[in-house]
């Protein structure tokens, strides 16, 4: 290993052309030619000593005594030589340890460098990632916060109707019996009795119509009370099994419904809402086959099952499906497609919001002409 | 590390005194030149300074012959004090066989002995040496000032490390510096010993190693005080 305090040789220290201009100066001062060798001549010859060393050998001159002052001579150069070689020689050594130094910082510097680059961009997504959250939050807040003015509007108004439509539905139940009472009374002509038959069934139109404003009033009230939080344990094959018995009353029990339900462990849950959800549902499975309801292949197909920490529910039918143009808002509270006063449009609101209370999804497939499947998750615990 | 070359049997061993700026290191390997007598001695190369100040190093080379032509050298070495010469300080510390810690007495500089002391350490450790195992004395130089730290104070303090005692000095009077370097030659010979086997084999014992190297050129210097 080379190191600047490495003791230099003559040929280290002066090279062959400086070598030979000492000899030629040397020579002039001595009054015989001398000659500085490395190695011994072999014949009478003085050590010259650089630090201690013996670098060279002087020989020739006129005697022992020339050779001594010229070897002096030489070692005296020597020291300057030498001097100049080592801080030459340390200065190369230091440098070329600083370089590599300051290399060794340098790409430690580049490598974090990249770190950083690589954090600031990590973070930037991360930043990009929670600005859409926020926005999303916000939307759904701004929606939600829409969605309950509209609820306590929809509250208040059920309210507000449900007094005049319990007496206005009372008053003529009893009207419809004083009808009969009056006719009782009346001569028994033809006329009379058109005119009391006439009267009669307007009566009986004007309840049904209040029992169909009863049953809006319901939904609103449902609809309104969505946070509302007396849990107790649910039996899912109960209440679906009753949702169906009460659409077939619904329909005079002309629905060709299959139902495959498994025994499943109860849940924690709000047994009106979930029943008013599958009620919707099935409604609307109902609704779909419409006037094909009576066709043989027309059918709704109801499962339930558990599986893995989840019941897992599906209301299938395969009526007329859904077109493509009205899916992105089948969810919008009062969107319906229904003939006016059939419908409040918020079937599917009610249940999406039920089920989402009870920490579970709703998702819905459909295909326009081939029928819609809804499928229900609802988690055990 | 010492130097074995076995071709022609020279040993060459390094000894680096270091210190804070103008402790007087320089001064110290003058007054070594000036007071020394040993068996060999070189010239004292004193590489470039500025304004007095050592800019490279300062080097003195002493030598002594053993039986069959065994030729121990030893090389003295300074290096600048100064801060910003930090990587000469390194360079020139590198496979040192020994180190000798000029510490300036005076009160004023007490911060900068521990700055330079905790530098040695820190470049030792970077060159692969260990300033626990390493032959060193510490020297408190420039006695002969006023305002200087007690030396009963300085030997309390230093009492349990491996440099006790310390060897209190004015280089500048030339007082203290043989004693110096003398301790040295004393601990950096059980080291060398170790591996050499000096005087098993060069016929080189303690006494003569200390003696032949650290001879005083003046009388009154007692001889093998140690």
């Amino acid at each position: 290993m080379d190191t600047f305090e490495d003791d230099p040789t003559l040929s280290q220290l002066l090279n062959a052309e400086q070598l030979s201009r000492l000899h030629q100066c040397l020579s002039k001062l001595c009054r015989e030619p001398v000659m500085l060798t490395e190695a011994h001549p072999g014949n009478d010859a003085t050590a010259v000593e650089f630090n201690l060393d013996t670098v060279g050998w002087l020989s020739g001159g006129q005697g022992p005594q020339e050779r001594e002052a010229a070897a002096d001579l030489v070692s005296f150069l020597m020291l300057f030589i030498g001097k100049y070689r080592l801080a030459a020689n340390l200065h190369h050594d230091t440098t070329e340890a600083s370089y590599a130094e300051l290399q060794r910082q340098n790409e430690a510097l580049r490598e974090s460098e990249a770190r950083y680059r690589e954090l600031s961009n990590q973070l930037q997504q991360k930043v990009d990632e929670q600005v859409g959250v926020i926005r999303q939050t916000q939307q759904e807040l701004y929606e939600s916060a829409r969605m309950r003015s509209v609820g306590q509007l929809a509250a208040g108004v059920a309210h507000e109707i449900n007094n005049p439509i319990g007496f206005i539905s009372s008053n003529l139940r009893v009207a419809r019996d004083y009808v009969k009472d009056i006719q009782a009374m009346l001569p028994d002509s033809a006329e009379n009795r058109e005119l009391a038959t006439d009267f009669h069934d307007l009566l009986n139109e004007s309840i049904e119509g209040t029992s169909r404003i009863a049953a809006i009033v319901t939904d609103l009230k449902t609809f309104s009370s969505i946070d509302q939080a007396d849990y107790t344990r649910c039996n899912i094959r109960a209440l679906l099994a009753s949702a169906i018995h009460l659409v077939q009353t619904e329909y005079d029990h002309r629905l060709r419904i299959t139902e495959q339900l498994h025994d499943m462990p109860e849940i924690s849950g709000h047994p009106s809402r979930l029943s008013q959800t599958f009620f919707n549902l099935l409604d609307n499975a109902a609704q779909a086959l419409g006037n094909s309801e009576t066709r043989d292949n027309s059918r709704i197909l109801v499962k339930a099952l558990a599986q893995n920490d989840r019941i897992q529910i599906t209301i299938q039918d395969n009526g007329c499906g859904i077109p493509d143009s009205h899916r992105p808002r089948v969810f919008d509270a009062f969107y319906t497609t229904r003939p006016v006063g059939s419908g409040t449009g918020l079937g599917l609101t009610v249940a999406q919001d039920t089920v989402r209370a009870h920490g579970g999804q709703l998702q819905l497939h459909s295909r326009e002409g081939a029928g819609t499947r809804v499928l229900l998750t609802l988690p055990i615990s | 590390m010492p130097d074995f070359s076995p071709d022609n049997n020279k040993l060459t061993l390094k000894v680096v005194f270091y210190g804070p700026a103008l402790s007087g290191k320089t001064t110290n390997l003058m007054q070594l030149h000036t007071l020394l007598n040993p068996e060999r001695k070189g010239e004292l190369m004193v590489l470039e300074t500025r304004d007095d100040r050592t800019l490279f190093f300062d080097m003195l080379p002493l030598g002594l012959k053993g039986i069959s032509g065994f030729d121990l050298r030893l090389k003295l070495y300074t290096v600048p004090g100064q801060v910003q010469h930090d990587s000469t300080r390194k360079a020139v510390l590198s496979r040192a066989d020994g180190v000798v810690f000029v510490a300036d007495s005076q009160l004023n500089q007490q911060d900068n002995n521990a700055i330079a002391f905790g530098n040695l350490e820190e470049n030792l450790d970077k060159v692969g040496l260990d300033i626990d195992t390493l032959p060193m004395v510490v020297q408190f130089n420039k006695r002969d000032l006023p305002r200087v730290a007690g030396e009963r104070e300085l030997q309390d303090r230093w009492a349990d490390t491996p440099w006790a005692p310390l060897i209190m000095a004015s280089a500048l009077k030339g007082e203290g510096v043989i004693q110096t370097f003398r301790s040295l030659l004393d601990r950096l010979y059980t080291r060398v010993d170790e591996e050499f086997r000096l005087a098993e084999t060069h016929g080189i014992n303690r006494q003569e190693f200390v003696d032949r190297l650290g001879r005083s050129s003046k009388s009154e210097v007692p001889h093998g005080y140690l």
